[in-house]
């Protein structure tokens, strides 16, 4: 840490520092500890007004009943399985990609990267009836590869890690390795890499998160009620009528400990990176 | 990883060969699915070659895919629930199967159920795509204990919209709200006095109606409450309606039969004995929501999925027990003299009114769904209609901005 | 203030050593012979790298790309399957041109826009290096969690809690301000409250656009906060030094050594943001409970109208239409950022 640098504010304004922290997550965490207690709630309790900020005694009742309405772990378990695969392989391709547009100048790269980030502006609520018929056309229609492959080499992805090799990766480093003849393949898996950890990490966090709430796709490609993701088997049940409300609020929270997790374990990878982000030359 | 890998080809196989003829798929939304869970083994048994599986997505992400499967031309189950809202748009596109047509033989069912909804099922060449399952024929649901406080009677009260709002001022006086939300009136009713041969918001020709003296006298009626201070600007499904039913604090409500289960169920089941239920205001019949099956083109197997259509809609036994598993109103006639219909209802302090509904359901007026009706609602109801209502614009500005968008968006 | 250039080559834990000893990982192929498709092969080498975009693109993004372009030549109603759509040259266009709720929702999409993206980021920086900077890595990771969690929080959360919030007589916001406006100290600065009472914040034309750019802030400083902090922490430890040994103070080593260090990711959040931002749909859709967009449509935006259009009026090509003119104005907007930031923005401090 850079502790000479951030001593002398440190001092004299810690507690300004820590109150603005303390308020921020004050507000963050409000609403995470409401759908928490929400759980522990009837569905009368929970549409009272206003609605009860406390611990109620529901919550064994609300755990059976969210294990009859749906299979939970299973569902839980796909959301897993297609999260875990597509965040794994947008890391590895996206890096790649990234790599080729940081690292070589070639004819048609700044028309690419323009197109790439042109698509990204393209509202996707209308991109669903084409989305399907593609899905159907490569005869992948209700399985879990549809979900998560088209997404591993996204324009996010792209961008943020060229835009994080732009800060950290210098010249130098690629032209050194160069003269000592490693190929680019060498250079980008054991130069760049290591090198660019924090912003794998990030992008590890947005893409998890990202799968495992989608339910668009899920929505329409899946039709096998054991291949259903946990979005899907959640608002599945949820209709104005009799959805058992208190079990679906503690299914939602149930859904959000997993993200909770991953963000964890990530933004520890991507503080790690802290040592690498010193490398740099 | 392996096990995971070995699961997926293993359900492959089995979708594979489940996949027989005499499988019939449901999809819809919940609460259909409580409905079915004890009605299967019932058909089952009648029908042993015939597979009923469903599948059941919220109200909007149902219609949102039956919409992508019908476009593409592949997906959707054999039997797809359709709500009102859609009907009239879905059928006229194509899409279903004409169950007019001799495979069906559905004209002849036609003298079975009550005729707005049935005709609402009827595309606009006159062939029958959707077959009804569940209305909601409207009434005003009203606090017994409030109007006895001030010394009125319901008769009184619903006469007419003058002696509605009457009512209303007296209750001011209490501080309890006439009605939830102001902007119910105007659209109840739009809806329900519709000249005969018009549509809701067009006519035959497919002119635009939405300035027509209907549409002025109902934003008049709701903006008079509204000024008066007379509802309380509360929406429908928030905390703060249920909280009104709870509370007293709302006096009427105008809505579909099926409000009631809700009210018992878990809105508001502290005011047992405390509701009432009657006609709607100034002698106006009309309907909130409703159901209608229908058999997609790309089904596979249409002969059994009609075969399950008929035993939902046209047996005594399934209509009767949707009323009684989720409180679905029977659109089925010859229900109406079942033993249900002469139950007294607890919660409305004895009062027979299922009796009461099915006179209402007979007596609603079928209204021919126009192109554009889907647009014309929205631009007018959650457009000029709040406009008038929260921001004071004037009625007849509204109503023409609103003509003038939907003039650009119908063609 | 003194140019800071990155400190020449540096070696920590010896992750990589240039210069000095043999490179061994490194085995020299001497194919002389070879030069020419060894040349070849040095072309096809970017191409090699980004395939994977190009075939994901190929596959799952250009058609249905091309799909919409043609569809907003058609009129079709989804229903009636692919075969009921019926060309209309550049009708679509030409009606979405002067369709009053259009600009009335592309004016609601600029103002959510602003309003919901500049806080955003005037938050998520300096958390970001605050974060970094004050923080020892067990504290800091805590926090930064806690941020993100309205990021991680579903839609229907979101919805149920925020209703709640916004709730106009039980709702805690409207609590909270008669009780401010009651309370002895600062009484006087909420004496406003009472005869603005009740508030309907999401039931009123004025107040329904800050509701909503309240809850865009809340869920998305935190995302920002994320990738601000992986930027902040590439700005290494010797550049500070340096700075200090030149006497700056805290402030001037946020501003002047540390900000720049950043441009690229302050370029791409940006990006993100505008891009983002412009596209708002689901925050304004569930807030307005599905009443297409609220009292006067103030909370309808672009992305919420076009849906509108397509999925409940089910008129697609009509929608299609609209959606390229959201898109050709997300496009102006995107190119004016990267003419005016992207030199500096893309390059970084190579």
């Amino acid at each position: 840490m850079a502790k000479t640098a951030t001593s002398a504010f440190k001092k004299s304004s810690n507690w300004v520092v820590q109150a603005i922290l303390i308020f921020g997550v004050l507000v963050t965490i409000f609403p995470f500890v409401w759908v928490a207690l929400m759980g522990t709630h009837s569905r009368s309790d929970i549409f009272s007004s206003p609605p009860p900020f406390y611990v109620g005694d529901r919550l064994m009742e609300n755990y059976a009943k969210l294990l009859e309405i749906m299979p939970f772990w299973t569902v839980l378990g796909n959301s897993l399985f297609v999260s875990v695969l597509g965040t794994l392989g947008a890391v590895l391709f996206c890096s790649m990609c990234a790599y080729g547009f940081f690292a070589f100048d070639f004819r048609g790269k700044n028309i690419i990267f323009g197109i790439m980030v042109a698509s990204m502006m393209v509202p996707p609520v209308l991109t669903l009836i084409p989305f399907f018929l593609t899905v159907k056309f490569l005869g992948i229609l209700d399985t879990h590869f549809a979900l998560w492959f088209p997404g591993v080499a996204n324009a996010f992805g792209i961008f943020l890690i060229r835009q994080y090799m732009v800060t950290s990766i210098t010249r130098d480093l690629l032209d050194a390795a160069k003269v000592d003849g490693a190929s680019e393949l060498r250079i980008y898996w054991s130069v760049v890499l290591p090198l660019i950890k924090p912003a794998l990490a990030t992008l590890a966090i947005v893409m998890f998160i990202g799968l495992w709430n989608n339910f668009l796709a899920p929505l329409i490609v899946i039709s096998s009620p054991d291949k259903y993701v946990l979005t899907l088997a959640l608002r599945s049940v949820q209709s104005l009528a009799n959805s058992p409300w208190g079990a679906v609020m503690l299914g939602t929270f149930l859904s959000m400990v997993p993200l909770l997790l991953a963000f964890v374990f990530f933004s520890k990878q991507m503080m790690a990176g802290l040592t690498a982000g010193a490398v740099k030359g | 990883m392996k096990k995971i890998l070995l699961a997926a080809a293993t359900s492959v196989a089995m979708i594979a060969s489940s996949a027989m003829a005499g499988d019939v798929r449901l999809d819809g939304f919940p609460d259909f699915n409580s409905h079915l869970d004890k009605l299967i083994p019932s058909f089952a048994e009648k029908n042993p070659d015939i597979k009923i599986t469903y599948q059941m997505n919220n109200h909007g992400d149902h219609h949102k895919k039956l919409t992508t499967n019908l476009a593409t031309g592949s997906g959707a189950g054999d039997v797809v629930i359709v709500d009102v809202g859609f009907i009239g748009s879905f059928i006229n596109a194509g899409g279903f199967e004409n169950l007019s047509g001799s495979a069906y033989g559905a004209d002849a069912m036609s003298g079975e159920f009550v005729g707005y909804a049935w005709n609402q099922g009827k595309g606009s060449d006159g062939n029958q795509y959707g077959v009804p399952i569940d209305i909601g024929p409207g009434v005003m649901y009203y606090r017994r204990d409030i109007l006895d406080s001030v010394g009125g009677e319901i008769d009184g009260v619903i006469k007419d919209w003058d002696s509605y709002i009457e009512y209303g001022k007296k209750l001011k006086a209490k501080k309890v709200f006439l009605i939830a939300d102001a902007a119910d009136v105007a659209k109840a009713i739009i809806l329900t006095t519709v000249k005969p041969g018009e549509g809701y918001f067009f006519d035959n020709d497919g002119n635009s109606l939405i300035t027509s003296q209907r549409f002025v006298d109902a934003f008049d009626v709701a903006k008079r409450i509204r000024d008066e201070g007379l509802d309380g600007q509360i929406g429908a499904w928030t905390n703060e309606w249920y909280d009104g039913f709870k509370q007293g604090t709302v006096a009427t409500q105008l809505s579909g039969a099926w409000l009631l289960g809700h009210l018992q169920n878990w809105m508001a089941p502290d005011t047992k004995g405390k509701w009432g239920a009657s006609n709607l205001p100034d002698g106006i019949f009309g309907s909130w929501g409703g159901s209608f099956l229908a058999i997609p083109k790309q089904a596979k197997n249409k002969k059994e999925a009609w075969e399950f259509i008929k035993f939902l809609t046209s047996t005594s036994e399934a209509q009767i027990a949707g009323l009684k598993n989720i409180g679905s109103f029977p659109v089925l006639k010859a229900t109406y003299s079942d033993a249900a219909f002469d139950e007294p209802i607890e919660f409305l302090a004895g009062q027979k009114a299922r009796q009461l509904f099915a006179q209402v359901a007979e007596k609603v007026p079928a209204v021919a769904p126009k192109k554009g009706d889907l647009i014309a609602e929205d631009v007018v109801f959650r457009g000029a209609l709040l406009e008038v209502l929260n921001d004071g614009k004037d009625i007849m500005a509204a109503l023409k901005d609103a003509e003038r968008l939907i003039k650009r968006r119908v063609k | 203030m003194p140019n800071y250039s990155p400190p020449d080559k540096t070696d920590a834990k010896g992750v990589w050593i240039f210069g000095d000893g043999t490179p061994a990982d490194y085995p020299v192929r001497k194919s002389s012979s070879k030069l020419i498709s060894r040349k070849r092969r040095k072309a096809l080498m970017p191409w090699l790298f980004i395939s994977p975009y190009l075939i994901l693109f190929g596959l799952f993004t250009a058609f249905p790309l091309g799909f919409s372009i043609f569809l907003s030549f058609q009129e079709w109603n989804p229903v009636s399957g692919l075969s009921g759509m019926k060309f209309v040259g550049f009708e679509n266009y030409i009606s979405a041109y002067d369709d009053p709720w259009l600009w009335k929702s592309l004016y609601n999409t600029v103002w959510l826009a602003v309003a919901s993206g500049v806080p955003q980021h005037l938050i998520a920086i300096p958390i970001a290096y605050l974060l970094v900077m004050a923080l020892k890595s067990g504290l800091r990771h805590i926090y930064t969690a806690t941020m993100f969690i309205p990021f991680i929080t579903s839609t229907i959360a979101v919805s149920l809690i925020f209703y709640s919030i916004y709730s106009t007589q039980s709702g805690i916001l409207n609590q909270w301000l008669l009780l401010a406006a009651d309370a002895p100290l600062i009484g006087w600065m909420f004496a406003w409250v009472h005869d603005v009472m009740p508030l309907r914040w999401l039931g009123s034309s004025s107040l329904i656009k800050p509701a909503i750019a309240f809850v865009v802030v809340w869920k998305y400083t935190g995302f920002n906060i994320v990738i601000y902090s992986a930027g902040f922490l590439t700005v290494s430890k010797e550049l500070y030094d340096a700075a200090k040994v030149d006497g700056c103070n805290g402030w001037q080593q946020f501003w002047h050594v540390a900000l720049p260090m950043i441009r690229p990711f302050v370029f791409f959040a940006l990006t993100l943001t505008i891009i983002g931002n412009l596209q708002l749909f689901e925050e304004p859709y569930v807030l307005t409970a599905g009443n297409s967009g609220g009292v006067s449509q103030s909370g309808l935006t672009a992305s919420y109208y076009l849906y509108l259009v397509g999925w409940e009026w089910l008129e697609m090509g009509a929608a299609a239409a609209i959606s390229w003119m959201l898109f050709l104005f997300i496009a102006i907007v995107t190119s004016l950022h990267f003419y005016f930031n992207g030199r500096k923005g893309l390059e970084g401090n190579r």
